[in-house]
């Protein structure tokens, strides 16, 4: 069975070039635009991934962490955004985030790393 | 569109860039460009981002535009190193990658079998292609060093890439690689013009300290000279005073370096009398002609002493100068009138009238209505008459004298004297 990934992003471009890429290296890829449809696609589809923005219009992506990390706290989370001041890392990692990326990113990093927490969670 | 028309869209819009001096403008018009006259799946361009050794892009359009801001390419990328790799041996041009050539290049097996090295590459630079959706790769070098690189998706119309066309983006992306370069250098140039400017800056600061120390030292040497000529100690205080006082009454400009030149000519202009020995300046009877030449010299001597000060230029002169007369019967060089600087014209007649009125060790100091009477006696030959008119008129407006027969000269101000 394909691993499922979900793609938090509010820029579309962000979630479909993800999407296509992480479908390549044969993920069941989920997108979703705001914290809301991300916290639903969590709960009905049980993602083994998330890779998480943290700007977003409405629920942003600490809020979505924190959700996660409470009702499925086996989900695996990657932080990918622009921010990198100290306090919101600090303040993503104390929420139980897995990793911290970001942007612009190496796709390459990425990738490997989504490899290494899955394989954690196998183990 | 026909080749004709291609042709001449692309030379109009290769003269509207040639004028584009920004570079991050001129990327995105050669992007919307391309997005508009060729229809293409996506358009991109990465550039170097220097400061952090990453290629990152700088904008995307079309249908199937990539994200902006998302990725970075570092150097160990794949593409980045296909395009800066040296080796030359390679049969594959570096001009352009094509995704179409690289597939055939995988697909022929004498060609993987005589360059075993390359399939490796070959594979990652698909891989690469795949994931940015590129039909071609276009780089922009300017010697030798990758600044960007174009990136364009599928034809919408699914044809080929023409030669012609991947020669114009050749052109494009090196005139673009011109531009960010001329950029840089100019950027590189104002900054480089700042720091040199807060050098010379810094340099002037040092010298006006330099100047100022320099001042310091003439000035100890002038207190020097009074001390031994038995002035009163007071003696470059007053007839700063006094000058002052005189240009003002005349309606000189007396502001900013003008005043400190009259200022220093009023502090400094005995300064020379250093080099003169006590028994030719404290001699109480007449000098012989050979003590008086040398006493002739110090107006020399103390332009000499003041030549260093760049600030001071006119200082040397007008020391150099207190000792002409206005009808010309002075000394060095018997200027007349005019010909003698004011500044010098009226230290003449306040160091005069101060000499006057001071107590020396050969002799009490003359009452005030002496000196002054003397004053317009001398006022045409020896003295400017308008600078002696000023100067009574000014001593007699602001200060009172008192003279006492002990202290010498002692100036009050009329307020002191009425309470």
């Amino acid at each position: 069975m394909m691993t499922k990934m979900l793609v938090v992003d509010d820029e579309i471009e962000i979630c479909d070039f993800l999407k296509t890429f992480f479908e390549e290296r044969n993920y069941r890829v989920f997108t979703a635009m705001t914290g809301e449809s991300a916290i639903r696609l969590v709960d009905q589809e049980s993602p083994a991934i998330v890779l998480l923005d943290i700007k977003m219009p409405g629920i942003d992506g600490i809020e979505v962490l924190k959700r996660i990390k409470t009702f499925h706290p086996e989900t695996k989370v990657i932080m990918v955004t622009a921010i990198e001041t100290r306090d919101k890392i600090d303040e993503a990692t104390r929420l139980g985030a897995d990793n911290y990326i970001t942007k612009p990113l190496s796709l390459e990093y990425l990738e490997t790393d989504v490899k290494d927490k899955l394989e954690s969670l196998v183990r | 569109m026909t080749s004709f028309q291609y042709h001449e869209a692309l030379k109009n819009a290769a003269k509207s860039m040639v004028r584009v001096k920004n570079p991050k403008r001129l990327l995105k018009m050669i992007i919307r460009f391309i997005d508009r006259e060729v229809g293409l799946g996506h358009t991109s361009i990465l550039i170097f981002d220097q400061p952090n050794h990453r290629y990152i892009f700088i904008d995307s359009k079309g249908d199937r535009r990539l994200p902006v801001g998302l990725v970075r390419l570092d150097a160990d990328n794949p593409l980045i190193g296909w395009f800066q790799e040296k080796d030359k041996n390679l049969p594959i041009s570096r001009d352009f990658v094509t995704y179409q050539q690289v597939v055939r290049l995988l697909g022929n097996d004498s060609f993987l079998e005589q360059h075993p090295a390359v399939e490796k590459k070959l594979r990652s630079i698909k891989d690469q292609l795949e994931v940015f959706r590129a039909a071609v790769c276009v780089p922009g070098f300017y010697k030798g060093e990758l600044l960007g690189i174009l990136l364009l998706g599928d034809k919408l119309d699914k044809s080929d890439f023409s030669l012609e066309e991947l020669t114009f983006f050749q052109t494009l992306a090196h005139d673009a690689s011109m531009t960010i370069k001329a950029a840089e250098f100019h950027d590189d140039l104002s900054k480089r013009n700042r720091e040199l400017e807060e050098k010379i800056e810094e340099i002037n600061q040092l010298r006006k300290k330099e100047q100022q120390t320099y001042y310091q030292i003439i000035l100890s040497l002038a207190r020097e000279v009074h001390a031994r000529d038995a002035y009163t100690s007071g003696h470059m205080e007053e007839v700063e005073k006094l000058g002052l006082m005189t240009a003002e009454e005349m309606g000189l400009e007396m502001t900013g370096h003008k005043k400190d030149i009259l200022v220093a000519a009023l502090h400094l202009h005995d300064v020379g009398k250093i080099g003169i020995p006590d028994n030719i300046l404290k001699k109480e009877g007449k000098l012989t002609e050979e003590e008086w030449l040398i006493m002739r010299d110090h107006v020399f001597k103390g332009a000499r002493i003041l030549e260093p000060m760049d600030d001071f230029k006119e200082v040397a002169k007008i020391v150099m100068l207190h000792h002409e007369n206005f009808d010309g019967s002075g000394y060095p060089y018997g200027l007349k009138g005019d010909e003698i600087p004011i500044e010098a014209r009226i230290i003449c007649v306040v160091d005069t009238f101060h000499a006057m009125v001071s107590t020396r060790c050969y002799r009490k100091g003359r009452p005030f209505d002496y000196a002054i009477k003397e004053l317009e006696k001398y006022a045409g030959k020896q003295f400017d008459p308008l600078v002696v008119k000023a100067f009574i008129s000014a001593i007699n407006k602001r200060l009172r004298p008192q003279y006492d027969e002990e202290t010498g000269l002692e100036i009050t101000t009329s307020e002191q004297q009425a309470s």
